[in-house]
């Protein structure tokens, strides 16, 4: 007598989705990381001190998670939010008192934006104290800095969709330093004698007026949603594809005594 | 720092160096028939042409999307509007009435100017503190004089006024467009402050 | 008290106290597997260095962190709301009106510099400079394990960096900057009406070389002073620093692109301590706070 399950085991559905075994043999343990498409990020093997949460602190791999479910959260709002100076606030009111679970994703969305900050700054921490962007990770180090800018710019971005009080005057004295960007900005050293003005320079591309107003919000609006996590995005894959490459997380070179 | 091993015999994945393909040598030619700076085949001129034209393009459509960023017409607030006749003022107030369209009109004995309420430290709007007889920015503490010169905190210039003038229905009129720079000595110009004596 | 509670129970300023708590106990415990590092023959890693497989050791533990990361985010989301304020005013500023928590150590640093300084070069000096450490630190040791002995001068810069200038600053511009952005301390109750004498003066000033003519125009004797004394701080202590140091075997393998790089961002750091020294200690000694160190026609440092 077989029972239904392993009928379903056995049956060509369950066999076109899991291409092998699941019996505890090493070659079905690789499997299970080769032939998944999630999971094949990991390699098959790896040193024991690489899974010991007292040496990577998990900081990079939560930060991922985070961004996931930001993602996730994100998209989610989406649904109730529409940026324009008109409608945003009211939006958000709506999303805190009228939406089931609306408070929830709006708080976790912001919860977990600043956690993710956190986590940023303690893997970065945490690598620099390892010492593994020394050769061969030289490059992801610098991949790493740029993801951590990215995360601050999203995180930013982000801070100005609820149109009220908080959000629209950190944005105003954050966005005020680039109008005195040397060069660039209609404040900034030698910015006159190059032709800057309130309405041409690097602080007009970012708040598309002479002030933060209507189309301020749908600039960050769009950077925060589509362009930022984008750019992100790349900037991860060829991190976590370097990490691979650049022979896997760090560890001591036990084949020179050099300690 | 100490260093004891060069880090180059330390790298895990040596850099592989292969050995150059053997290429042809190119002809020199004679001295005399030697174009000198445009020393260029007909195939290496297109392949030229072709990286020019690719990069150009790369190039021109950058250049178009950042003009992009900046549209042609903006819908703000008018930066031109009246404030009211001469005489609603009081001789030394600091009038506070079209503070939402970021202006303090300010009148003294021999007349008006309009300060721009923007702190030249970060763009903050400060306020004026009638007891203390300063503005004050909540941002990061600048303070000014009530004729806009800073005295404390880490703004770095005074503040800017906006050119004042009369209507011609007699009201006050002032345009927030165009600005005046006490540091380039702008103060002194025509419409950046407005004579009147009642 | 009653205002710095507030303000530290603040929703938006929690992962500040967090912050504040996992920085302490991370540097601690970091420090702590560096000393038994240090302590033995061979790193505790290698002593890990065997190959296991990642299904199920390594999932397993992404799996249980999952599930701890939402866990947390959970209870966080569910105890505590997300502020929300008043709608969009552009003419009426909060006082103080503060930049999202992870900038206020820039926006601190607004105190000392120019916006240009404190808000784009400073920051691109940041962010260019921590691009630059894997090239310009060739110490080959150290890489893959705790341990402070073989690479002392770069965790202690590293931790004086992050540690004071970054997070320091941060909690500094969150919890004891209150309206007008003056400095309170935890128990003062945050006057908005407080009036701190701010009169600085530049440096030439405090050493007689008054910085404007009498016709307010610049007095060129200041400028030339500013230059001297930010080129002297620079090439001083570079000089001293390099006579000492280029003789050793180091200086030799780093050649002189990441010395002098390595150089110029280290002093810059010292740079950056320095100009807010002289804008702190002045008032304690009874003299008034020192604004700008160099000051020219075109910009003010």
């Amino acid at each position: 007598m077989i029972s239904p399950m392993q009928k379903f085991r056995e049956s060509e559905v369950y066999k076109s989705i899991f291409r092998h075994k699941y019996d505890d043999t090493q070659r079905n343990r690789a499997l299970q990381i080769v032939d998944n498409v999630f999971l094949h990020l990991h390699p098959v093997r790896i040193p024991r001190h690489a899974t010991n949460v007292g040496f990577t602190w998990g900081m990079g791999g939560i930060t991922f998670l985070l961004f996931l479910i930001l993602t996730l959260t994100g998209v989610i709002l989406m649904f109730y939010y529409r940026p324009t100076a008109q409608y945003a606030y009211e939006d958000m009111k709506y999303l805190m008192n009228d939406v089931a679970f609306g408070p929830f994703v709006r708080n976790m969305h912001r919860w977990a934006a600043h956690l993710m900050v956190i986590t940023v700054m303690l893997h970065m921490f945490r690598v620099f104290l390892t010492g593994s962007y020394k050769p061969p990770r030289q490059f992801n180090w610098v991949i790493g800095v740029i993801l951590l800018v990215l995360t601050f710019l999203l995180s930013f971005t982000g801070y100005l969709l609820p149109w009220d009080q908080l959000s629209i005057w950190a944005v105003t004295v954050g966005t005020n330093m680039a109008r005195a960007t040397p060069l660039l900005g209609h404040d900034g050293p030698f910015g006159l004698e190059l032709g800057m003005k309130i309405d041409n320079d690097i602080r007009f591309v970012l708040l598309g007026g002479t002030q933060v107003g209507p189309p301020t919000l749908l600039r960050f609006y769009v950077g925060h949603c589509i362009f930022l996590p984008l750019i992100a995005s790349i900037f991860m894959v060829v991190h976590f594809w370097r990490i691979r490459k650049d022979g896997g997380i760090s560890g001591p070179d036990t084949t020179k005594k050099t300690f | 720092m100490t260093t004891e091993n060069n880090p180059q015999t330390n790298n895990p994945s040596p850099q592989i160096t292969p050995t150059p393909l053997p290429r042809k040598a190119k002809q020199d030619r004679a001295p005399e028939n030697d174009p000198g700076l445009w020393r260029m085949g007909r195939k290496s001129f297109f392949s030229f042409s072709a990286w020019l034209a690719f990069f150009g393009f790369i190039g021109i459509s950058t250049i178009g999307s950042l003009r992009m960023m900046f549209p042609r017409i903006l819908f703000e607030p008018s930066k031109k509007f009246k404030v009211g006749l001469p005489e609603e003022f009081l001789i030394g107030e600091v009038s506070e009435k079209f503070i939402d369209k970021g202006v303090w009109i300010i009148r003294e004995q021999g007349g008006f100017y309009a300060l721009i309420a923007i702190c030249t430290h970060l763009g903050c709007a400060p306020r004026w503190l009638p007891t203390e007889n300063k503005f004050k920015c909540a941002c990061h503490g600048s303070g000014y004089y009530k004729n806009g010169i800073n005295f404390e905190g880490p703004t770095p210039r005074p503040l800017e006024r906006a050119a004042i003038g009369l209507a011609d229905n007699g009201e006050l009129e002032v345009d927030l467009s165009l600005k005046f720079k006490y540091e380039l000595g702008d103060w002194v110009k025509e419409d950046s402050f407005y004579n009147y004596v009642a | 008290m009653k205002y710095f509670l507030e303000i530290v129970t603040k929703p938006d300023n929690i992962p500040i106290v967090a912050l504040l708590f996992l920085v302490v106990f991370y540097t601690w415990f970091a420090f702590k597997k560096a000393r038994k590092n240090d302590s033995q023959e061979l790193p505790e890693e290698a002593k890990l260095d065997d190959k296991i497989q990642v299904w199920p050791n390594l999932v397993r533990v992404e799996f249980l962190g999952t599930l701890i990361v939402f866990a947390i985010l959970a209870v966080w989301s569910i105890t505590i709301d997300a502020p929300l304020e008043e709608p969009a005013n552009p003419t009426l500023t909060p006082n103080p009106s503060k930049a999202p928590w992870y900038f206020l150590g820039l926006q601190e640093l607004l105190v000392y510099f120019d916006p240009w300084i404190a808000g784009v070069i400073l920051p691109s000096i940041i962010i260019v400079g921590l691009m630059a450490i894997p090239y310009i630190d060739i110490n080959p040791k150290g890489n893959g394990y705790y341990t402070f002995k073989e690479r002392k001068f770069a965790i202690l810069t590293y931790y004086f960096g992050f540690l004071i200038l970054w997070v320091a600053l941060i909690i500094l511009g969150t919890f004891l900057r209150g309206p007008g952005w003056n400095f309170f301390l935890p128990w003062e109750y945050w006057d908005p009406h407080k009036v701190v004498v701010l009169n600085n003066v530049d440096l030439s000033e405090m050493i007689g070389i008054p910085t404007k003519n009498p016709d307010n125009s610049l007095n060129i004797w200041a400028t030339l002073f500013g230059f001297s004394f930010v080129s002297g701080f620079f090439g001083i202590l570079g000089a001293w620093h390099y006579n000492k140091f280029k003789k050793t075997e180091t200086y030799k393998l780093m050649g002189p692109i990441r010395y002098w790089t390595t150089s110029l961002l280290f002093w810059g750091m010292a740079f950056v301590v320095l100009k807010i020294i002289l804008r702190l200690l002045p008032p304690v000694l009874g003299a008034y706070p020192i604004k700008y160190v160099w000051v020219t026609p075109w910009f003010n440092i």
